[in-house]
């Protein structure tokens, strides 16, 4: 018995008379419209039953434990709840931001607002500032109580959904880059900002453009102080890495890992199973071990966090090795999967990275390599921070 | 074997590449997927001009240096036509073109082009395509085949590395795209071609094109000495182009960043319209297994073999 079985049994429970059992072929081939009415009901089920924002402190509406977080997860996770993909950001990266370095006012508007679908997007890269995200180039300049910010952002997931924008731009032109920085709430309603989907690969818009032309904020709406924006976004950023993570470690490692055995055990035309072949069976047992070090990582790190004790590379190891694990695992989907594999050319929306699409998957894998830190940037992060090596030299 | 292709083959190689680009470059494949029908109108004209289907690859060695370099040029620009199966029509049947077929779910990157398609499988069993169904991205449809005879097991070794051919010069271009991106995209003051990690990546995708190129040659080599062991080294050639294909697509997807997943940059197209080329008729296990199979523990005979009575 663990202390952890009443509440285990609880949320399955919840899970057996609330996740929709038709849901992934409810959300396939759905319009975006469709797709935002989901997830916005499917967000306030969680909420009702506590379940939506179990990693916020208690006073805001959260203060599960990091176990119960996990328990809650797997379970999510085992009877395949669709994926909190709208308000992700909203729940993790903005509250985060509030939470850490908002004000008293700030919190008070927003969090109550996001737990009642407020949704969020995130306003970082822009054309020329992709991993070199300090180069940004968008400008606010100050006037009077409002500044006025002009500029450009790209890949903002969920861009056209969103309600509310986390702004990066740059306040002080002489300053040195990263200390003419701020950071600012932004609401998506005001005059002057133009959304546009972008197609990628998968052939979902949810990446967008985001035109700025004259966007008066109010000066009460920075976060943190003038032209400290890039250390907010960096202590803030580095904060939520672990929380989000654990979802999808626990969602790989039970969904995920769950799809590609499955796959596996599905005869061929020739009636063998693929799990019948040494190599198969071989490279499961192999994910297996790197899932169970996955979340093994996130727990420690999620843990660290409250206790003080997460190394500075650690949120970065952990990015690394769950989106380089998740490309491996997605690449053997569709290896798996051979040509019928090739020919699944709808995702359900709702559903995680791993879906058993798996040719989508996969695609969509590389999302995990390049953005929110490129692998690039976070083995320059573990060598640097991580293990005390030198700066790499000529960054300017 | 040959080492390098003749120069007359590289000049007829670098003609079409002009060709091509002269006839519309990157926009042949984004007009074709738009209107999959309009394959034959958009290219077939250039490739007529070229003298494409003048070449003689199975009865003329210099047709078939040309034929690969002809495939390589189509290659680099995803040419939506499927030239090197076209090329490979067998010659004691009337066919325009032949496709090599899986046991299973015969299918094939041919949708649109109305010629007399021919198949074969691995074992030499071939037959008629009397039908395409089921059109699916990438020009794919699967096939109805209508059984010939079984005496194909020769028409097989070229049916399979002309493809190669087109593969590698898809993997040209994408480490071309990809060298000339880093070294313009400037991140942290400096061209990302600056870093070294960078550099690496990039060096770790050109050995792999550079050895596809040296292993196509060789199995071009083995094809056109109709060495009995063709077929193998076909296979082998496909299993390295699969795996480089692989590296190579990785390394230039992760260096061109979010942007090459979307259509307005090339390297988007290259690697969808690879993906048939990578996936039929069997993907990396499945030729992995093949060979694996044909070879048992003989190991291929490759240029150094000795004799397997003396070390055995």
């Amino acid at each position: 018995m663990s202390e952890f079985d009443d509440f285990r049994e609880r949320v399955r429970r919840w899970c057996a008379d609330h996740v929709p059992p038709d849901w992934r072929t409810a959300q396939t081939g759905v319009s975006d419209a469709e797709f935002a009415a989901f997830q916005q009901a499917w967000f306030a089920e969680l909420h009702a039953a506590g379940f939506a924002v179990p990693h916020w402190p208690r006073e805001w509406g959260g203060g599960m434990s990091v176990g119960e977080q996990i328990v809650l997860y797997q379970e999510l996770a085992a009877a395949d709840a669709p994926r909190l993909v709208l308000a992700f950001v909203g729940i993790h990266h903005a509250a985060s931001t509030l939470l850490v370095a908002g004000t008293d006012e700030q919190r008070q508007r927003h969090l109550p607002a996001i737990l009642d679908g407020e949704l969020w997007v995130q306003g970082f890269s822009e054309p020329e500032a992709g991993s070199d995200l300090a180069s940004l180039r968008t400008t606010a300049h100050r006037d009077g109580n409002m500044f006025i910010v002009n500029g450009q952002k790209l890949w903002a997931s969920g861009g056209a959904h969103a309600d509310w924008c986390l702004l990066l731009a740059r306040t002080d032109p002489d300053a040195p880059k990263r200390k003419g920085i701020s950071y600012f709430l932004m609401d998506m309603t005001t005059p002057g900002i133009d959304v546009r989907p972008i197609r990628n690969a998968v052939g979902d818009s949810h990446f967008c453009e985001v035109f700025l032309n004259d966007v008066a904020i109010p000066a009460a709406n920075l976060v943190g102080a003038e032209n400290a924006g890039w250390q907010v976004a960096q202590e803030t950023l580095g904060a939520e890495r672990g929380m989000t993570m654990l979802e999808l470690a626990e969602r790989l490692g039970n969904a995920g890992f769950g799809w590609l055995v499955d796959e596996c055990a599905r005869s061929r035309s020739d009636g063998m199973r693929p799990l019948d072949d040494g190599v198969v069976r071989d490279r499961l047992a192999q994910f297996e071990i790197e899932l169970a070090g996955l979340r093994g990582l996130c727990r420690k790190v999620v843990e660290g966090h409250d206790s003080g004790s997460v190394g500075p590379a650690d949120p970065s190891i952990v990015k690394l090795f769950y989106s380089e694990l998740l490309q491996r695992m997605t690449d053997f989907g569709v290896e798996v999967g051979g040509l019928p594999a090739h020919t699944v050319l709808t995702k359900s929306m709702s559903s995680g990275w791993e879906s058993g699409a798996w040719a989508l998957d996969f695609i969509g894998s590389w999302e995990w390599t390049i953005p929110g830190g490129a692998s690039e940037i976070q083995r320059t992060i573990i060598g640097e921070r991580g293990l005390g090596l030198p700066r790499e030299p000529a960054s300017a | 074997m040959i080492t390098e292709l003749s120069a007359e083959a590289k000049e007829f190689g670098q003609q079409a590449l002009r060709a091509f680009e002269a006839t519309g470059g990157d926009e042949l494949v984004q007009r074709a997927e738009a209107d999959p029908a309009a394959r034959d109108a958009l290219t077939g004209k250039v490739l007529a001009e070229l003298g494409a289907w003048d070449l003689e690859p199975r009865s003329d060695s210099d047709s078939l240096e040309a034929a690969a370099a002809l495939c390589r040029s189509a290659g680099y620009w995803a040419l939506p036509y499927p030239v090197a199966e076209r090329l490979s029509r067998p010659t004691d049947v009337d066919a325009d073109g032949l496709i090599v077929v899986s046991d299973t779910r015969p299918a094939a990157a041919i949708s649109g082009i109305d010629i007399d398609w021919a198949a074969v499988t691995l074992d030499g069993r071939r037959s008629r395509v009397s039908g395409m169904t089921n059109v699916e991205p990438a020009f794919v449809s699967h096939l109805d085949l209508t059984p010939l005879d079984g005496s194909g097991r020769g028409d097989v070794a070229l049916a399979l590395v002309l493809p190669c051919w087109t593969l590698l010069g898809m993997l040209d271009r994408a480490l071309a795209l990809t060298i000339a991106h880093v070294q313009s995209r400037h991140q942290f003051g400096q061209p990302l071609s600056g870093f070294q990690s960078v550099q690496f990546q990039l060096t770790d995708g050109e050995v792999e094109r550079a050895g596809l190129e040296m292993l196509a040659k060789y199995a071009l080599w083995s094809v056109g000495e109709g060495r009995p062991e063709a077929v193998d080294d076909a296979l082998a050639l496909r299993m390295a182009a699969l795996e480089a294909a692989e590296v190579v697509f990785r390394v230039t997807h992760q260096l061109h960043g979010a942007v090459g997943f979307c259509d307005e940059t090339t390297l988007s197209w290259l690697s969808r319209y690879s993906q048939p080329l990578r996936r039929l008729p069997f993907g990396l296990s499945a030729t992995r297994d093949v060979l694996t199979r044909r070879i048992g523990r003989d190991g291929l005979t490759g240029l150094f073999s000795t004799d397997r009575a003396t070390v055995s």
